[in-house]
């Protein structure tokens, strides 16, 4: 059963990985990191992908398949009888492209209340964006379900 | 950028221990942070309990198994109650957000008991600048969203939405649970939450208008002549008179 490390480490085994992290998107703290960061520092790196991933997590427009559309939604600070939530964030990744890389965030479901998500920052020409794409979403639920 | 000056030398000097402050208590083993407890942020035992993660009976039966050897989260992934991620992912997570509690500016006496160890055992030891460097940038990351502590520890009243404003999953379920009187750190509780992670959608939502922001306290004003000028006035005279603008003068 996998940590936090030994899935960074996995994830760094991609082709054309250069830095891997896990990060809290409410907080923007960096729980583990593995490899380089583009500014240098995984910190700042943490706390800027948090936000985006915090924007991709909170909008409404991305929190559904439709479902949410039309009247069915309870107007805002009169929510559903008990609040009851969905354990993960809709949104499972999102891709930024670079000039020279790729992001790759994907979001981690806990069975308790959290906001992490796993960063992978692939060169753009030795990276196979598919295949990580694919070991990401294996590893995330690796990190969870052993 | 010092949170604490005693939190670095334990870290120089590698000591084991706990950090006992007004707010909370860091664990070292070996100058690192192990552990992080703090009467303002849930513990482990309300976050993995309350999503239903663990039944309650499941973390006291760890809690009594392994407590008195120290080992409470080896045993939990030992027994297979929880995978070795999760526990990393739920454990770092409380130890940060106690330790913003813990090393916050307070005025009561920093102390140290050397030796001493926390009954839930070594997870994943962090460094204790990444512990005061995070608690500094939470500070900061608080402020900078809307400066105004006084949302953190009041109760947190609702404000009704504006036509088309719309409220996240996850802070509609805080407003959910805001009944007036529930601080944030009693909403966290209740939701199975980082205290500081309700700390931050309160004032993100206060920022946008959702709930109140109580007014700070005005500081007193300082009485600006001495408190026997009243009791003199009705029966001035010429002495009396020039004790009071000697008194106002030595008091300007």
């Amino acid at each position: 059963m996998p940590g936090i490390d030994e899935c960074l480490l996995e994830a760094m085994s991609l082709p054309g990985a250069r830095g891997a992290s896990l990060v809290d998107w409410t907080s923007g703290l960096a729980l583990g990191t593995a490899g380089d960061s583009p500014v240098g520092d995984h910190e700042t790196t943490a706390a800027e992908t948090a936000e985006l991933a915090r924007a991709a997590a909170e909008y409404d427009s991305f929190a559904s398949d439709g479902s949410a559309a039309g009247d069915g939604v309870p107007a805002p600070g009169t929510p559903a009888p008990g609040g009851e939530l969905p354990k993960g964030p809709p949104v499972e990744d999102l891709i930024l492209t670079t000039r020279s890389g790729y992001h790759i965030l994907r979001f981690v479901e806990t069975a308790f209340d959290s906001s992490v998500f796993l960063h992978l920052w692939l060169d753009r020409d030795q990276g196979n964006l598919a295949l990580a794409r694919i070991r990401l979403r294996d590893l995330a639920e690796k990190l969870v379900l052993g | 950028m010092t949170v604490s000056p005693m939190l670095n030398r334990l870290a120089a000097e590698r000591a084991t221990g706990a950090l006992l402050r007004d707010h909370g208590t860091l664990y070292l083993v070996d100058g690192r942070v192990v552990h992080a407890e703090s009467p303002a942020s849930p513990g482990l035992d309300v976050l993995l309990t309350t999503g239903g993660r663990l039944p309650r009976e499941g973390w006291d039966e760890a809690v009594d198994r392994a407590g008195a050897r120290r080992e409470v989260g080896r045993f939990l992934v030992d027994s297979g109650r929880l995978h070795d991620g999760e526990l990393e992912i739920c454990h770092l997570g409380a130890v940060f957000d106690a330790a913003f509690f813990a090393l916050a500016p307070a005025s009561g006496p920093t102390r140290f008991r050397y030796g001493v160890g926390h009954w839930f055992g070594t997870v994943r030891p962090v460094s204790t600048e990444a512990v005061e460097r995070e608690t500094v940038r939470r500070r900061e990351l608080l402020d900078s969203v809307w400066p105004y502590s006084a949302v953190d520890t009041a109760p947190v009243l609702p404000r009704p939405a504006a036509p088309g404003q719309t409220v996240t999953p996850r802070r509609r379920a805080l407003l959910a649970a805001a009944d007036g009187s529930r601080t944030p750190a009693d909403i966290a509780r209740r939701l199975g939450r980082p205290a500081f992670h309700t700390l931050l959608d309160v004032r993100r939502l206060a920022a946008a208008g959702l709930v109140e922001t109580p007014l700070e306290p005005l500081p007193a004003a300082p009485p600006a002549v001495p408190t026997w000028v009243g009791e003199v006035a009705a029966d001035p005279d010429v002495a009396l008179l020039r004790r009071l603008r000697d008194a106002l003068e030595a008091s300007l």
